[in-house]
Formats: C-alpha cells, structure tokens, sequence
C-alpha cells in the first residue's frame, strides 16, 4: 500500500529531472555537434587511413595491421619515439618547476613586478613559428647570439645545429621560453586562491618558509598541478613547429619527434597509411597518460 | 524551333568550316584558337618578379584570347603542396598548378594530371631543350609543359678569393673547375679565411638535396637505371661523388651546420660572408641587392664531365580539368612562346627551357652579366640527367637521400656503406 502511494509522487519528478536532462543535453548539443564533426570523423578517418597502404591520391589498398606492424621495425621511429618522450619529461618537468618557481616570486612583493609578468606572458602572444625563427637567430652555431656570446666570454662555440645533443637541448629551450609563461600564469592564477588563514595557521604552528611552500602552497595547488600537468604533456606531445623551424628534426633525426615524423612520412615521402599509424599510437599514448594521471592524481581537486 | 535535316547539316558544315580550311593550310596552324572559352583557376607560388611575370603573360593570353580568363590563386610556398594533395583529394584541384621537376613525378604517377599528348600543337616538343622536355614525361606522355629551370652555379666574394690568391675563375663550362682544382680552391680559401668562416657553403638543404647529384652526374653516374625501376647509386661514381662531398666537413671547407637537414641555408652563409663561396641557383640573385661586398659568379665543377642538376618548375593541368583540355593547351602554348618565356626568365633570373632562348642567351633585369653563365651551365644538363628526376618515386627518393646524405656527413660514414644503403633505399622507394 505504501509502495502504490509512493508511486505517483515520484512521476513527477522524474518528468523534471528527463525535461533537466533534456535541457542539458539541448545546451551541449551544439558542442557535441562540433566535436563530432572536427574531431571524432577526421579520428576515424585517421584510423580507417593506418590500415591502408596510400599515397594519398585515389583509393588506398587495405593492409590490416601491416603499417603498425612496421612501426615496431623502424627504428627511426622508435628513434622519435624516445626523443618525444625525453622532451616532454624535460618540458613538463622544467615548465611546471619554473613555472610555479616564477609564480611564487612574481606573488611576492617585487619591484617590476608586472613587467617581468608580462615579459614572461609575451612568448605566448607570438606564434611559435615566429619564437622558433627567434631561437634560429640565437642557436645558428656560425652566426647565432648565443654562440657569440661564449666565446666573447672565452668560451668555446657549441654546435647547437650539428651536434645531437645540443641541437636537442635547443628545442628543449625554445620550448620552455614558449611554455614557462603559461604555466606561471596559471600557478599565479591559483595562488589567490590559497586561503590566507591556512598560511598564518602553519606561521603560527611554527611552519617556516620552505615548510608553507611544501606542506600547505603546493598540495593546495594539487588541481593546477594536475591540469597543467595534462596540458603540457599533450602539449608536449604535440610540439611540431618549433622542431620543423628550429632544426627540421636534425642533425641526423636528433630532434625528430613523432610529430615531425609522421609530417616526413605524410606529407614528403606520401605514405599516408604510415604517417596516419604514427598519429594514431600518439593519439593512444596521450589517452592512456590521461587516463592514468586523472585515476592516480590524489590533489587533483583538492580544495579548503 | 525544330530543325530540318538539312538545316541540321549546312549549320554543321558552317561550323567545321575553319577546321577544314586550317587543315587545308588556309588559316595558320600557329594562329591561336579562339574557340576555347572559359575560366582557368591557376595555383602558384613565386617571388614578387615571379608573380609579375605570371600577371603579363596572364594578361597577354587573355588579350589573345577573348572570352578566357585565368585566375591566379598566389599562395605561400610552405602551404602550395599541402594544399594541393588536399584539394586533390577532395575533388577541388586548381585546373592548372606549377610544380618543381623533382615533385612532378608524384601526381603524374598517381595519376592526378592530364595527359597532354592530344592537346599540344603538333611540333610542341620541338621548341624545348630535350632535357626540359624529359623532365616533364611519365610513361612516354607529356603531363605537363618545362615552364623554367635554374641550376646550381657557383657565387663568390671577389675579396675573399683574391685575398686567398685565387686571382681569376673560370669563363666558360670548358674551363670550369675539375673537382680537383675546386677542392684545391677551397683548400687556399681554408688556409686564408679565419676559423670562423669557411670556403664555400652547399645548397643541398631540405629539398634541395637533389642538388647533390650534380656531383653524381659530374662524374657521369646515375642513382636510378635506365628504366628508372633499380638503383644505380652504388657504383664507382656513386661512391666517388659520396666521398668527394664527405670530405667537406672534416676538412672544414663547409660550415659545420650545412648538413643536408639543416635549418639553415647555404644562402644566409654567403650573406653574413661566413663563406666566401656558395652555390646557387640564379633565382637568388635578385635577393642579393642588400649584399655589402662585390660578388660574381662561375660555373659549377666538372669531373668526366660537365653535370648539374634540372632546378626550376613545370606548369600542369590535373585530371579533373579534362573539359577544359584545349583552353589550357591554349595557355600553355601560350606561356612557352619565345617572348613570354622570355620575358618571365629575364625578370625573375630564371633560366628558359627553350632551345631558341638557350642558344641565343637571355639578360637577366638584375645583374644581367651574369644570365651567361647560369644558361650556359643549363645548356650541360643531360635529358638522362632529367628524366631520373622525373621519377613517380622521386618523393621517396629525397627522404632516402637526406637521410642517407646526413649520416655520411654528419654521421662520418663511409662512402661505400652509404652508398649500399642509399642504394637499398632507392629499391625500396622504386619497388
């Protein structure tokens, strides 16, 4: 009896909840909409490509797995794949460490203080193929500044272009310039967020200055930790311009990324099915490290 | 309205009327058609003179032939072939497109260009340099008409080389240097210029890689057979040219940074005169104006023989531009007159691929002392040289060299064993 009168108090309910539902869904539909179509269909055009044989021009002939198959014996690609996952260790590392190390500064009292913001901001405001042209001037190893200033110093020249090493640290640097700005914004962004009472707590508990960074500043920037940390490495992952302008992926595939090399084999070489292969293992790693930074993440949203 | 038979018939012969008379003799074959209506869209890139030149003879065409028009879509080199596959691919090409030799090769292999063979006047071929016309060939069909070419010449500092002692260069492609005495020029230079600056800078950057063999062809090698269907790269000139340009770097006769995959081109070497030498195609000597020291130019080493390689751009109509068939034969006969090609070579310093043009010269409007020896070392390509270039695997065959290249000179390896595996390479590309 008192399920039966339970019953009718609960429809109508429900019908406000499927008319919210219906709203909802009416509100992202367009989003949907624009995502299905610029990402979703050239996704499974991607995919359909790495399981043809292709040039690009007219109908490809379909190989199963064949292109990933050669993947796994190219070492070129094998060669990028480390070179993508080394710089985007030091990338994401050096961005967020400096990032949140110019953002504790720049919080702080500081003559100049939004100068030095807003030079830091600037990279951002140029397009990367314009800071690469920039670093071309600064790491050319015969004419460069850089260059120049060692050995005005004493020092000897680096072959910033012809060594592996150094032509890697360059991308590495010029990438950093271009990131450090954002990642700084964000930290600076979370840190009026960090309540001011937390920080006179820990004084007052006798916490020094290093101890309120470690054990109260930084968990409380677990959530822009956590989101900087996933954009720079899809970032990372991504970094295409800088290596093409900057060193074109040499001196001897030092600098290639998976990037650079799925443009070589797309777009010079036409073998489309392969370079479309590459995309999608990139696309995968990008995906799983999503996944299991957001299942691992503890601070990512972490709030007082 | 209906028509009769006969009506149907007289209005029919009215019409055929100039077609039989031409095939009589009694109107020009030479005359331009004036039937061929319509509109062309045509993509280029090109420099400021370039586009000029484009602009005249556009205009020229249009004057000749009332009822055409061509639009010209200018776009950025960076962007012209990525767009192009992707219009290819997408059913929208441009009607008519320019493309450097060494890329034509791909669309006329996979079968994105119009053959042109039914369309170009009788006695088409003749006009061109029969290594133009081998460069612009797929199967025995022409898919495309030589517009230009341009070749590797030699630029350098006058103060430089007469500080080293080098007091005078070659004249002519005779008298040009042997490889020998190149590397012994270089080697004064060397001895002459401080540690930073070096004696010459090579232009093989990119997709320019294919300058490297001329070099190859100086000493009369091939990298691809006769049928262009097997490598031919690993033969004794094939491994002489490897190490005769190997050996610039640890000799340091080149700056270390001008590796095939460089960034940087030979050309900001000569510019900032970190090289007192560089080689270059003439295209680049209008950007030359700002230079601050006194240059000239010379011819390319030779070895066994004079070689160099087939720079420069064809004009190509795509496949799905069928209809308009005669309308871009019209143009592109049109394009290669005498006056126009003429005209477009001597104000962008490009070289012409027509036979009259080369043996009579051209003065180029910036510089014009030195158009004699650009065409003349055009005049040393060999249409076997060209006809490799035009290979439909050519795309494959650059990436092969490039990396093949680097290794030798950045890697150290050694001509033989590079050789091996640019040969396994180019099997690769062609099977």
């Amino acid at each position: 009896m008192t399920a039966v009168a339970a019953a009718p108090s609960r429809r109508p309910e429900r019908r406000r909840r499927h008319r919210g539902d219906a709203a909802a869904y009416g509100f992202i539909a367009p989003n949907l909409g624009l995502l299905a179509l610029f990402v979703v269909v050239p996704l499974v055009g991607t995919l359909v490509l790495s399981l043809q044989r292709t040039n690009g021009f007219g109908g490809g002939v379909f190989v199963g797995l064949e292109n990933y198959a050669r993947l796994f014996a190219d070492p070129l690609f094998w060669r990028a794949s480390a070179n993508t996952a080394l710089s985007t260790v030091l990338v994401t590392g050096l961005s967020l460490g400096l990032g949140l190390l110019t953002a504790l500064l720049l919080n702080a009292a500081l003559p100049a203080r939004a100068v030095l913001r807003s030079i830091l901001i600037l990279p951002m405001a140029v397009s990367s193929v314009a800071s690469a042209l920039i670093g071309k001037l600064v790491f050319d190893e015969n004419a460069g500044v850089l260059n120049a200033l060692l050995q005005a110093v004493g020092l000897p020249a680096v072959s910033w272009q012809s060594g592996g090493a150094p032509a890697f640290a360059s991308v590495v640097l010029v990438t950093l310039w271009l990131r450090l700005g954002f990642n700084m914004l964000i930290y600076l962004a979370a840190l009026q967020g960090v309540g001011r009472d937390l920080i006179e707590a820990a004084t007052l508990d006798g916490a020094g200055a290093r101890q309120r960074i470690r054990y109260v500043v930084v968990p409380m920037l677990g959530p822009a930790t956590f989101f900087l940390l996933v954009i720079d490495v899809v970032y990372s992952f991504q970094v295409f311009d800088v290596v093409f302008v900057l060193t074109g992926g040499g001196p001897q595939n030092a600098t290639d990324v998976l990037v650079t090399y799925a443009y070589q084999n797309g777009f010079v070489t036409r073998d489309q099915g392969y370079a479309a292969a590459i995309g999608v293992v990139l696309l995968v790693v990008a995906v799983v490290f999503a996944v299991v930074q957001w299942n691992t993440s503890r601070t990512r949203d972490l709030t007082e | 309205m209906t028509l009769t038979r006969r009506q149907a018939l007289g209005a029919a012969a009215v019409g055929t009327l100039p077609l039989a008379l031409a095939g009589c003799g009694f109107v020009p074959s030479a005359a331009p058609s004036k039937a061929a209506a319509g509109t062309i869209a045509f993509t280029t890139w090109g420099t400021d003179a370039e586009l000029a030149g484009f602009r005249s003879v556009i205009a020229s065409f249009e004057k000749a032939h009332p009822g055409a028009e061509v639009t010209l879509n200018a776009v950025p080199y960076e962007q012209m072939f990525t767009n192009i596959d992707a219009q290819l691919q997408a059913g929208n090409p441009p009607d008519v497109f320019r493309v450097p030799y060494y890329t034509f090769g791909s669309y006329a292999g996979g079968d994105q260009l119009l053959d042109l063979s039914k369309h170009l006047p009788s006695g088409f071929a003749d006009r061109f340099t029969p290594q133009a016309w081998a460069a612009v060939q797929q199967g025995g069909k022409p898919f495309g008409v030589p517009h230009h070419t341009d070749t590797n010449v030699i630029f350098y500092n006058r103060k430089a080389l007469s500080d080293a002692g080098v007091t005078s260069v070659p004249t002519s492609a005779d008298s040009a240097w042997t490889w020998s005495e190149f590397r012994a020029v270089a080697q004064k230079l060397r001895s002459s210029l401080p540690s930073n600056r070096y004696p010459f800078a090579y232009n093989w950057q990119g997709n320019g890689v294919t300058r490297w063999l001329n070099w190859l062809f100086q000493d009369d090698g091939r990298f691809l057979s006769s049928d262009l269907k097997s490598a031919a790269i690993d033969s004794t000139q094939g491994r002489a040219a490897i190490d005769f340009t190997r050996t610039f770097f640890p000799d340091r006769l080149v700056p270390k940074n001008d590796f095939v995959k460089s960034s940087t081109y030979a050309a900001d070497a000569f510019a900032n005169e970190s090289v007192a030498m560089v080689f270059s195609g003439a295209f680049a000597i209008p950007d030359t104006d700002g230079l601050k020291f006194e240059w000239g130019s010379t011819f390319s080493p030779r070895q066994a023989r004079g070689g160099s390689d087939f720079g420069g751009n064809a004009l190509v109509a795509t496949k799905a531009a069928g209809g308009k068939a005669e309308l871009i034969a019209e143009f592109f006969d049109h394009v290669t007159q005498e006056a126009q090609m003429r005209t477009f070579c001597e104000g962008a310093s490009l070289l012409p691929t027509r036979q009259d043009l080369v043996s009579d010269g051209i003065s180029f409007t910036v510089r014009p002392e030195l158009s004699k020896v650009s065409v003349g070392q055009a005049s040393l390509v060999r249409a076997s040289d060209s006809g490799q270039v035009a290979s439909p695997n050519m795309s494959k065959i650059i990436t092969v060299l490039q990396t093949q290249l680097d290794t030798a000179f950045v890697g150290g390896r050694g001509a033989a064993a590079t050789a091996t595996a640019a040969a396994a390479g180019i099997t690769a590309a062609v099977a």
